[in-house]
């Protein structure tokens, strides 16, 4: 029994966040270089998943965690988990399916998406360039079909499984960028001649940020290594996992904004990044009350 | 990382499991610590005899020397078996027996150890007092030096099992004139020397587990000083220490049997139709989950630094707060039924009154925000 990183992984996280700060900072999520996919694709981090790569998904989900810090594409959710359980060598954009619409993000290069249905990971498919218009999250493009194409469910049930833990690792990962940037703030500015942070009513909301990061991290963890050990309760692990980091990355998310004040709520500001960042990711994978009551009852 | 136990574990807990089967007490423990005394006493002589008692502690001092797995597993079995709290003991087992190995002479120890794992000397805490809460540097009670004695005066609140106990972890003022955390003592304090006084205080759940020791010229060895003089407050944080993040395992153990519990029977009675009792639970089941998470997470972290992370403070938090939404989720689904508690009851409603006492006791919620905002996110200091 062993939940913390193990040196080889602490490594491999290092090696994350000095690429990330250096190619693909959080300040430039949405507007990211037109070369950024194939350049993620050179390097290795879209393909990583890939079964003859032998990754376990613990170390994906802190990989991912890191990512999701950044405010990465979301199309690296989905082109993961398409590496992982499809022949797929191409770019696999994100896709939310409600009703007879599809919503797909991050379509750009893409001819193919992913999306979750009752649990399982669908995939469709579209002819031509799929039209981008703007949608809540600014660093994610959005292209709506009306109707959806045709779904085809993929043959393992695992892969819905690796869906949601990769995009709770991304949840994740977005709530630690709001904690950091909350905190960071709360050092810098003044008001009645001393840092914020020092004053309790702001130290605790960052102290309960922390606390949120810190739980829905203890559980992503755990969750990722039930599937590893393909535990028969890793389908709650995996849900509850999601369901602790997309709230804290909503909460959070808000946290961030007060902490900010005025400078927060405006637009060349970054905090909004994370909240609405949060607010796509929640819909990926959503968790139902039914799948964290259980069979307990 | 992974959740695999090893097959050595794994055979512990199977012997852990066995012993308790057939050794956990049938009778309900007493809830009034008077009355659960004996009872106390006769489960820490048998955990003793049949070497369970003090199970961190080094097999030097008698105790079983477990690895911090095995008292996982213990803790986890030991629960799960519904073994009772070992109550009176508690002080003791888990916190003077601790400070005494890692600062007691060797006569202060063979004198004490083996009594405390016997369940024959009986513990109590004497660190808080009225104009020292959560502000504990603030201790007032003085200890004046005449000859080879302290003369003790002043008085100590919160004090649990103080009317049933034998000693006294007692911290005390003895340096002249001093403030703060300086010139403060730890002293072992015999509760039947003349001059003290125990009035007991019973608790909003009807419970008298608590009281105020008043001291009126009580004199006490200097030989007692644990530590040195003046050490005190060294002394009292070096426990803090021997705790390894293994604290909260019962009640996360207690915390996953309840909430199951009471998915079930708001199941029975229909109530998951109403969307949002299914949200709080399903909820609530999802924080117990990442509880343990985050307990095997901070285990994890001792095996692998020899210390717990600077996260304890967040387990406790985090614990403390999900066991009083628990308690309160449970009372909620009681309805009007919870009106009809009286003391002496042992139900949902006195685990919700008792409970408030988690965010209160050993560093407050407050203190602990305080603490992750200053230690872990590297705020300024506003104390």
């Amino acid at each position: 029994m062993d939940l913390t990183p193990s040196p080889d992984q602490e490594a491999l996280l290092a090696a994350t966040v000095e690429w990330c700060r250096a190619a693909m900072p959080l300040e430039h999520a949405r507007d990211r270089p037109q070369g950024l996919w194939r350049e993620l694709d050179a390097m290795g981090w879209l393909g990583m998943t890939a079964p003859s790569m032998g990754l376990d998904h613990a170390t994906e989900a802190l990989v991912f965690a890191e990512l999701g810090r950044h405010v990465a594409p979301v199309a690296m959710i989905s082109t993961a988990v398409a590496r992982r359980w499809t022949t797929s060598e191409d770019k696999v954009a994100l896709c939310l399916i409600s009703g007879r619409v599809a919503r797909v993000f991050d379509a750009e290069g893409a001819q193919t998406a992913l999306a979750w249905q009752e649990g399982a990971a669908v995939s469709l498919a579209w002819k031509g360039a799929a039209k981008a218009s703007p949608g809540l999250d600014p660093s994610a493009s959005l292209s709506r079909f009306d109707p959806a194409p045709e779904t085809i469910t993929l043959d393992d049930s695992r892969a819905g499984l690796h869906l949601q833990l990769l995009t709770a690792a991304f949840a994740l990962g977005c709530a630690d960028a709001a904690t950091d940037m909350a905190v960071d703030y709360a050092k810098l500015r003044e008001q009645f001649e001393r840092p914020i942070g020092w004053f309790q009513a702001l130290k605790h909301l960052c102290a309960d940020m922390a606390v949120r990061c810190a739980v829905a991290r203890s559980q992503l963890y755990y969750a990722a290594c039930a599937l590893d050990a393909d535990e028969p309760d890793a389908t709650f692990h995996i849900a509850a996992a999601k369901r602790l980091a997309d709230q804290a990355a909503l909460d959070n998310g808000r946290g961030n904004i007060q902490v900010h004040g005025g400078i927060g709520m405006t637009d060349e500001a970054y905090p909004h990044l994370c909240l609405k960042r949060a607010h796509l990711l929640s819909f990926i994978a959503p968790v139902a009350n039914t799948a964290l009551l259980g069979e307990s009852a | 990382m992974d959740i695999a136990f090893s097959p050595d574990d794994q055979r512990f807990r199977g012997e852990c499991r066995e012993w308790l089967q057939h050794n956990v007490p049938k009778e309900r423990r007493p809830l009034d610590a008077a009355d659960a005394l004996p009872f106390d006493k006769a489960w820490q002589r048998q955990l003793f005899e049949a070497g369970w008692a003090g199970i961190n502690w080094p097999k030097a001092y008698g105790g079983r020397g477990l690895t911090i797995v095995q008292q996982v597993i213990w803790l986890e079995e030991y629960a799960t078996a519904h073994a009772p709290w070992i109550g009176a003991n508690f002080v003791g087992v888990n916190h003077g027996g601790p400070t005494l190995i890692v600062n007691a002479s060797d006569a202060q120890k063979a004198f004490h150890l083996p009594r405390i794992l016997r369940g024959e000397g009986i513990w109590c805490q004497g660190f808080s007092e009225p104009g020292a809460g959560s502000d504990l540097a603030g201790i007032k009670t003085r200890g004046r030096i005449e000859g080879d004695e302290l003369v003790v005066n002043g008085t100590k609140i919160w004090t649990s099992f103080a009317h049933v106990a034998d000693w006294q972890e007692l911290v005390i003022r003895t340096g002249e004139g001093s403030r703060r955390h300086a010139g403060l003592s730890w002293v072992i304090c015999d509760m039947r020397a003349p001059g003290i006084t125990v009035r007991p205080i019973r608790k909003m759940s009807g419970q008298t587990e608590f009281a105020q020791v008043f001291y009126d010229d009580v004199r006490m060895p200097l030989a007692h000083v644990v530590g040195g003089l003046g050490n005190g407050w060294k002394v009292a944080m070096s426990t803090l220490g021997f705790e390894r993040g293994t604290g909260f395992i019962a009640d996360q153990v207690k915390a996953t049997h309840e909430i199951d519990a009471l998915i079930a029977r708001a199941r029975s009675r229909g109530l998951l139709r109403d969307s949002a009792i299914a949200g709080q639970l399903a909820q609530l089941r999802a924080e117990v989950a990442a509880l343990r998470a985050m307990t095997y997470r901070n285990i994890s972290e001792v095996l692998r630094t020899g210390q717990p992370g600077p996260e304890a403070s967040v387990i406790r938090l985090f614990a403390s707060e999900l066991g009083q939404r628990l308690q309160r989720v449970a009372v909620v689904l009681l309805d009007e039924e919870v009106l009809d508690f009286s003391y002496g009851n042992d139900d949902a409603v006195a685990a919700y009154l008792r409970g408030f006492a988690a965010t209160i006791a050993g560093g407050s919620s407050q203190i602990q925000r305080d603490i992750i905002g200053e230690r872990l996110l590297g705020l300024p200091k506003s104390r």
